[in-house]
């Protein structure tokens, strides 16, 4: 079979099931150009999913399906921070076998780059007006 | 007529460079060893010095001749070799116990303290031995065991002599694990803020308090590793050159309270300029950044403040982005006056002056400057006004303000320092201006009326005394007599007063009286102004005080920055318009019809003449707030809008009048002569800046607050 | 007529005596040329009729064509952005962010050495005492376009206040969304201190 290649036809057939039948691997080939079958190793808070297959050569043996809500909108500062380390081969240790640091004041919801969107961060100074002008006393 | 002439040099006198260090190390060095003696060693230090008694010694093989009693560090200096140190100022007094400047000196078996010890014939110093760099590099550890690390935080970090000579002298590792020590800090007033823990003992600050400022408050307790710097019981420093141990602290040990975390050094502009909250005319420099000033400092400049600076001239800065006039206002229909455009407040005021018919006048206040002031006065007289007046008074009978010299402090700041007895009549001079504060008397010594230096003595607190001794008639008048170089310094209480005229034409008698017994350059006496613009616009043939407004009922007034209510809107008609131009929102913008803003010292460059006649410039910093504009601009705008143009020029010779006798007028009653700033709570706030200041405010409520703390002393 | 004597006389002298005198010389002496132009086309009748059929059959077109034919049945060597990502390291250079303490406490302490050390003039800080005496800023401000992203405030940073954080995905769409205020910088070190805290943990032999 290896000889013909026809190994090669089986495993495509595989990987249209691994990825939910024809019409889920015709809209993930649209959304990702890409068809990928792998480990699912976590999710992340916004439903993100992170996979692996070392089949892959270093670079895209980690991935990322970004979560259903996003639609075609993803982009990829959607990935969390604690994932974002993994992803980037940073460390091979994923978030859900050692936990990050968690302090009170850490920020866990998930904020994609808002930019673009009416969330969009708008510079506005925090220091304190250089001069207080006189306001004349009023008659009234 | 000489002293005319005189003065009109005065006037044109620029800036004089600072003398070098080394003069003024000998200076300080003679003045401090014996406080008691202080005018008569300076007269000494006058004398032309006998070459031959010099000894010669060589600083790193570099030859010097030094007279004997100099000190290895002076030595040092004059041979161009700078020997670190801390505790050691040109202005104080030795106290050698900071031991960064241990220095070798050939046969000697230790190294010898180079502030604290005097050269020897034929001594050969060694400032870049191995003894001596370790003796430097051993001290500096020293040092170090107890300051903490914390540069970071530390307002003295890029501006501290212990951060520099550390780099320079000291080890690049440490040696001590053992926890440091930590002091309590000490509250000092809403000035200084103290940091205990970095001290180092260098006792810069205790001996400036009590040698230069004349406050015996601070003070060591402990010895060794438990020494502490403090004043012994709760106490705030109460001087109102407090701000000076800021400088004088070599590390961050006492800081500014008002600047603190606000800027680093190395991010600060600087500015030189000139003080104007008090006549002397301080040098400053004004460190600014991003267009808002943040602190001033003092600029050496021995003839005038040598390198001290008054409080309100150092923390005052933060009035001056307080309750500004950022646009053009005019009143409306309904009395209220409302922000508007330039030209809209420009066309209603010229149409205002064109519409009085010559019935216009003006008065200036006390930070105007002299090319505003010259500029509201062309504008004036050719509108055919009469009278451009200073809120400021000084007596105009006898000759009045038509001799420069007869408002002038005559004898120079610098040449007080050789007069020999010095009469203040009428004044305070501690909060009037800083005149030369090593001449600053001892709390408790300064006094009502009149006041004696070097041995102050209270006189009387009234017009009599003053009448005495004008006759010669007062236990004190053959002491005056027989003064080589005496000095009489008039001041506001005085002058300011009904009978001030009669009692200056006398006080003028005494004066030329007592010049036939001196020396004839030495001029007795000396008028001390209270503020800034005074003498420019006397110079500039303006009239001392508003009476003659207050008689003419002008149609259209003309307020320069003048707020401290000398006229008010009850002395005049309903119908009159005033027009008010200044920095400051204050009585003067409140009582007006048109305001126009202008621009504080600090936003303009300006010309100025101190209390002594000096014409100085301020040099712009940064740019008025908002529509602000320099003063004179705004003038001249409103000239260009009345079509009557004129050149703006900055000083005029001041008028050559001839010398008028003084008449034989009798004084009415007896006056109590009681200078307005007695207090030290007064000095805080005479002008409108320093009436915006938080700082300031701050300070009253302090100083108000320690009267009533039980270690208080009256 | 004397000077061409000279010269040919000096193309007499043996080669070796010249190497010798080479000191001497004010210019060195050239003996090896190498010729640059395009080579002669081999004029043989073979080589004519090869270029010629080259030509006129494009066979480099069908060969090129050939290659990229062969390279889309190969796995592919780019990696395919949003969804999966290249290398980085922890000590890379990404988004400033301002730390906080574990208690919540910002580090920044306004020692304003990142704004004195950065080479590009991007941060401006203003600073006071805040109610409780502590030294911190008013104003924190990074120029996120000026910045080159050289480092040195992390590096200059006494309290590990202002680092470069690990993200690059904060792409904007207008200039102004890149003018970074203390707030601004706080909330991104709030996000993303997992990842700094590891990264700086990553890096502790070296600091």
């Amino acid at each position: 079979m290896a000889f013909f290649g026809l190994d090669r036809v089986s495993r495509f057939f595989n990987l249209i099931k691994e990825n939910g039948g024809f019409r889920q691997s015709l809209y993930k080939l649209y959304r990702q150009n890409d068809l990928k079958s792998g480990t699912l190793v976590g999710t992340d808070k916004l439903g993100n999913k992170y996979y692996e297959n070392n089949e892959y050569f270093l670079g895209r043996n980690r991935w990322v399906i970004y979560s259903p809500s996003l639609g075609t909108d993803f982009d990829g500062s959607a990935v969390s921070p604690a994932w974002f380390g993994w992803l980037h081969y940073k460390t091979d240790i994923p978030p859900t076998q050692k936990e990050h640091v968690q302090y009170s004041y850490i920020d866990t919801t998930p904020s994609p780059n808002p930019t673009g969107t009416n969330k969009a961060y708008i510079p506005y100074t925090t220091g304190k007006p250089k001069i207080q002008a006189w306001v004349p006393p009023t008659r009234s | 007529m000489l002293q005319a002439g005189s003065a009109v040099r005065g006037l044109c006198k620029a800036i004089r460079p600072s003398a070098p260090i080394v003069k003024a190390a000998d200076k300080a060095m003679a003045a401090h060893a014996l406080p008691a003696t202080l005018v008569l060693s300076r007269s000494q230090s006058n004398k032309p010095v006998v070459a031959d008694n010099r000894v010669e010694v060589f600083v790193d093989d570099i030859p010097v001749m030094v007279e004997p009693g100099t000190t290895v560090l002076q030595a040092a200096a004059m041979a161009g070799v700078e020997i670190p140190r801390f505790c050691y100022h040109e202005r104080l007094s030795v106290a050698g116990n900071c031991r960064m400047c241990l220095v070798e000196v050939e046969k000697a078996a230790k190294p010898v303290a180079a502030c604290a010890m005097p050269v020897m014939k034929g001594w050969r110093i060694k400032t870049n031995s191995e003894m001596t760099r370790k003796a430097r590099e051993g001290v500096m550890e020293f040092l170090l065991i107890n300051h903490p690390l914390d540069c970071p935080i530390c307002d003295q970090g890029g501006e501290c002599d212990l951060q520099d000579q550390s780099m320079a002298f000291g080890s690049d590792r440490t040696r001590f694990l053992d926890p440091k020590r930590a002091v309590e800090d000490k509250n000092l007033g809403p000035l200084v803020k103290t940091i205990m823990t970095r001290c180092i003992h260098c006792t810069r600050c205790v001996r400036f308090a009590s040698e230069v400022a004349g406050v015996e408050d601070l003070g060591t307790t402990g010895r060794g590793n438990s020494m502490e710097i403090g004043t012994y019981v709760e106490k705030m420093l109460l001087s109102e050159l407090s701000g000076n141990v800021i400088d004088l602290c070599p590390v961050g040990a006492l800081t500014s309270k008002p600047y603190s975390f606000s800027a680093r050094p190395w991010e600060l502009r600087r500015t030189d300029s000139i003080d104007v909250f008090d006549a002397l005319g301080s040098n400053i420099t004004v460190n600014h950044r991003t267009g808002e000033v943040l602190r001033i400092l003092p600029k050496t400049n021995e003839d005038i403040n040598e390198e001290w600076l008054a409080d309100k001239a150092r923390f005052a800065c933060d009035g001056l982005k307080r309750q500004r006039l950022v646009a053009p206002m005019v009143k409306d229909s309904k009395g209220d006056l409302r922000p508007c455009e330039w030209e809209d407040a420009l066309i209603v005021a010229a149409t205002a002056l064109q519409e009085a018919n010559g019935s216009v006048a003006a008065v200036a206040g006390g930070q105007a400057d002299a090319e505003a002031l010259t500029a509201l006065r062309d504008l004036v007289y050719r509108l055919g006004g009469q009278h451009v007046c200073t809120e400021e008074v000084f007596p105009d009978n006898g000759s009045g303000t038509d001799l420069r010299s007869n408002y002038l402090l005559n004898s120079s700041i610098a040449g007080m320092e050789e007069a020999d007895l010095v009469v203040f009549i009428g004044t305070n001079p501690r909060y009037v201006v800083l005149v030369l504060p090593c001449m600053s008397p001892t709390p408790g010594a300064w006094c009502w009326c009149c006041l004696v230096c070097h041995q102050p003595q209270h006189l009387g607190d009234s017009s009599a005394t003053v009448e005495q001794l004008c006759a010669g008639t007062h236990a004190f008048s053959s002491k005056l007599a027989a003064a080589k170089r005496p000095m009489i310094i008039v001041g506001q209480a005085l002058l300011g007063q009904s009978q001030g005229g009669v009692l200056y034409a006398k006080i003028c008698q005494l004066a030329n009286k007592l010049r036939g017994s001196v020396e004839p350059s030495w001029r007795v006496l000396n008028v001390l102004h209270r503020v800034a613009s005074q003498v420019a616009a006397l110079d500039l043939g303006y009239k001392a005080g508003v009476a003659a407004v207050r008689q003419q009922k002008p149609k259209v007034l003309f307020l320069l920055g003048a707020d401290e209510g000398a006229i008010t809107r009850s002395d005049l008609p309903a119908d009159t318009t005033v027009i008010y131009q200044g920095s400051h929102g204050d009585a003067g913008a409140a009582m007006a019809d048109i305001v126009l803003p202008g621009a504080t010292y600090t936003e303009k460059t300006a010309t100025y003449v101190n209390t002594e006649g000096r014409a100085q410039t301020t040099l712009a910093a940064i740019t008025p707030p908002g529509y602000a504009r320099e003063d004179w601009k705004i003038i001249r705008a409103i000239s260009e809008v009345l079509l009557c143009v004129f050149n703006v020029v900055a000083h005029e010779e001041p008028m050559n009048v001839m010398l008028q006798s003084v008449g034989a007028a009798r004084v009415d009653g007896s006056a109590v002569l009681r200078p307005a700033l007695l207090q030290l709570e007064d000095y805080y706030m005479t002008d409108v800046v320093s009436r915006a200041s938080p700082t300031m405010a701050k300070c009253i409520a302090a100083v108000k607050k320690e009267k009533s703390n039980r270690y208080h002393s009256k | 007529m004397a000077a061409l004597r000279v010269f040919t006389i000096s193309r007499l002298v043996p080669q070796d005596l010249l190497r010798g005198s080479r000191p001497l010389l004010v210019s060195s002496r050239r003996s090896n040329y190498k010729d640059v132009s395009m080579p002669e086309p081999d004029m043989s009748y073979g080589a004519i009729t090869e270029r010629a059929a080259t030509t006129i059959f494009w066979t480099e077109l069908a060969r090129g064509f050939a290659v990229t034919l062969g390279t889309m049945f190969k796995e592919p060597c780019t990696i395919n952005y949003p969804f999966e990502k290249g290398p980085l390291s922890p000590r890379f250079r990404g988004e400033h962010a301002l730390r906080r303490y574990p208690t919540g406490e910002e580090r920044c302490i306004a020692c304003k050495l990142c704004e004195a050390i950065c080479p590009a003039q991007a941060i401006t800080i203003e600073a006071e005492e805040r109610e409780d005496g502590a030294r911190r800023t008013t104003r924190y401000d990074i120029d996120m376009t000026k910045c080159i992203y050289c480092g040195f405030c992390q590096e200059a940073c006494p309290v590990d206040a202002i680092v470069e954080g690990p993200n690059f995905e904060f792409t904007t769409e207008t200039h102004e969304e890149l003018l970074y205020n203390k707030e601004k910088l706080l909330s991104i070190g709030d996000k993303w201190e997992p990842e700094i805290a590891a990264n700086i943990q990553a890096d502790y032999l070296y600091r």
